[in-house]
């Protein structure tokens, strides 16, 4: 495999074709992993805003 | 098995360059629909616990799972909205400092979902201010006094309480085009197409879970004021395709909503990684500033959803210079405004090579120079950092060698010099307004010229950066110095008028008398030495043809500042200039 074509993997579950109702049944999971990290994510930096302002 | 959300080492490439296409996009949403789904699930956990209070959020909740069996595409739309990512984290936050969260908001979501797909549903919603909001779509107008409402449908026709009986096809956002429907308010949808490509965007000013920027969302709209932002629109679309359509394609994926902001006077817009999808902005003044902000704004949406799937850079360490800010930055803003100014830069390249009016030509070339220089030194200020993860590295070495790809640009001698005084001017005032020198380290410098030994090796004093060491006010000065590209026409206006608000020194220096206003500078500071004047002197100085006290006044002025001031607490007179040749 070619550098190109290496996948970075990410901490988000791919929850897309999940029905919502089996999300409570997963547990302990790659679902509670991406949980955790994201919920750590938000402490540390909280939600940053993005803001610009053109004066001067 | 549940796997993980992945980005090819092409898509990463291409985004680190400041690129991206419609397809990237496409995997950045894919992985917020997923963080959406993990984040509801979150909320779905604490309604459980809440009792009666999440009443109406766990029957939203079963509609949806109901839904979703019908139509997984229909409740995707819906969760992937940023709407959606808004209102979760305002949960989060909520339950985070033991409020109770808006629970009740998932009923009006599971709402529109059933109605957009249109399947018979019946659902409890409550009534705020006299509406029931269906996100995405618009927002049901109850005439009567109640706090809650039943919505019954047979997916044919809406009925809220006795007296609302709707056709379920009306209830659509408001394109324009379609007259007005009773009961029913239309989130306003602007169809912008040029040359074939269309982007659909909803103007959003009613859901309040989306009001979460630096300036309030505009709390009503005329239909006046909805017809300009689809002109606006209109207009800055037709710019991005004609000349942008590397941006274009990529925010047609990944923008479905605008959130119009409160003017405060100027252009501002904003971001935020809770609410992917989503640019707020007050109205630009023109079809380019509304391009810009896009593109500004649309960078800033990307690294938010690249850094929810691959951690960049760890939280902490020192704030940093950031070239467009007047304040010191953490890292990660260091980081977003970066990659925002690497996409600006682009858009200006393309945009001086086809403005025709002198004016914008030297405003677009100006625009260029000013950022393109930010983005080589604010990389290199990142990989110092030893924040960066090895992943951030990567990312950020690939966005400094794009800035440095730029420099060959030929550029107009005037362009490219009064961009670099804007950019000098902003790091001038920076180091005045947030460095903060070690006392002694100054003391002991002060007595070594004093005492007349050479500067040699001697070590400089620590710094350290604090939010307001020094009260700096040269935004006259600055504002001048800017407006001859931004408003070329009231610089010369003002400059036939004297520069009524300038002082006496930078009246001198705006008028291109750069002798004349060093001269004056140093009558200036000698007589009461502040900042600004200190500033005027070190832009002065980049005037004139002697270039062997350049680096020490962009480098040192803090320092020279602190010395000066230090000598004179012990009487002693020192020139700046002198001063400065001693460290030359």
């Amino acid at each position: 495999m070619s550098l190109q074509k290496q996948e970075l993997n990410s901490a988000i579950a791919d929850l897309r074709d999940l029905p919502l109702e089996r999300l409570a049944e997963l547990g302990d999971s790659v679902l509670a992993r991406s949980i955790d990290l994201y919920l750590q994510r938000l402490k540390e930096t909280g939600v940053p805003l993005s803001s610009f302002s053109a004066r001067i | 098995m549940i796997t993980t959300h992945s980005l090819s080492a092409d898509a990463f490439a291409a985004l680190a360059s400041g690129a991206g296409d419609a397809e990237i996009v496409g995997n950045l949403r894919d992985a917020q629909l997923s963080k959406h789904l993990m984040l509801l699930h979150l909320v779905a956990e604490a309604a459980d616990k809440a009792g009666p209070a999440a009443t109406a959020f766990r029957a939203g909740f079963r509609l949806l799972t109901e839904l979703q069996a019908v139509d997984p595409g229909g409740v995707a739309w819906l969760v992937g909205l940023p709407h959606i990512g808004s209102w979760t984290h305002d949960c989060l936050a909520c339950l985070d400092e033991g409020s109770l969260p808006d629970f009740d908001y998932l009923a009006y979501a599971a709402a529109a979902a059933a109605v957009r797909i249109g399947v018979p549903f019946e659902l409890d919603v409550p009534v705020r201010d006299g509406c029931v909001l269906l996100p995405g779509l618009g927002s049901l107008l109850v005439t009567d006094r109640c706090e809650w409402i039943r919505l019954r449908s047979d997916g044919e026709r809406l009925r809220a309480g006795e007296r609302i009986d709707l056709p379920s096809a009306a209830l659509i956002p408001d394109d324009g085009s379609g007259g007005e429907v009773a009961h029913w308010r239309g989130t306003p949808l602007i169809r912008a197409v040029a040359d074939g490509r269309a982007w659909q965007v909803l103007l959003e000013f009613c859901d309040r879970h989306l009001d979460r920027f630096a300036l309030p969302m505009l709390p009503a709209m005329t239909a006046a004021e909805v017809t300009n932002w689809r002109h606006r629109i209109q207009a800055g679309w037709e710019v991005l395709v004609r000349h942008h359509g590397w941006a274009a394609e990529a925010i047609a994926a990944g923008v479905p909503v605008i959130v119009p902001l409160a003017a405060r006077g100027d252009l501002d817009s904003a971001t935020s990684p809770a609410a992917f999808g989503a640019i707020a902005t007050s109205l630009p003044p023109s079809a380019v500033s509304m391009a810009e902000t896009l593109v500004h704004e649309f960078q800033h949406t990307k690294l938010s959803g690249l850094m929810d799937m691959l951690p960049l850079i760890e939280p902490g360490g020192q704030k940093a210079y950031a070239p467009w800010r007047e304040d010191p930055r953490p890292l990660g803003g260091l980081l977003q405004g970066t990659y925002a100014f690497a996409g600006i830069v682009c858009f200006w390249n393309a945009q001086r090579r086809v403005e025709t009016e002198p004016d914008d030509i030297l405003r677009a070339d100006v625009l260029y120079e000013r950022w393109r220089l930010t983005i080589e030194p604010a990389a290199s200020s990142l990989l110092g950092s030893g924040l960066l993860t090895a992943t951030g590295a990567r990312f950020v070495t690939r966005l400094g060698e794009q800035g440095r790809a730029l420099q060959a640009e030929p550029l107009p001698a005037a362009a490219r010099e009064i961009a670099r005084e804007v950019a000098l001017d902003n790091w001038l005032t920076w180091q005045l307004r947030h460095t903060a020198l070690d006392a002694s380290g100054v003391a002991r410098l002060a007595a070594a010229y004093r005492r007349g030994e050479p500067f040699g090796d001697q070590a400089l004093p620590d710094t350290r950066i604090e939010d307001d060491t020094r009260k700096v006010d040269s935004v006259a000065l600055s504002r001048v110095l800017n407006m001859r590209y931004q408003d070329p026409r009231r610089y010369q206006r003002l400059g036939a008028s004297g520069w009524p608000d300038l002082s006496a020194a930078d009246r001198l220096l705006a008028g291109g008398n750069a002798s004349a206003a060093a001269a004056a500078y140093r009558t200036a500071i000698d007589s009461d030495s502040q900042p600004e004047a200190w500033i005027g002197l070190a832009l002065t100085i980049h005037r004139l043809p002697d270039m062997s006290l350049r680096p020490v006044f962009a480098m040192h002025l803090p320092i020279l500042f602190d010395m000066h001031a230090r000598l004179a607490d012990q009487g002693i007179h020192s020139d700046p200039l002198e001063l400065a040749a001693w460290f030359a």
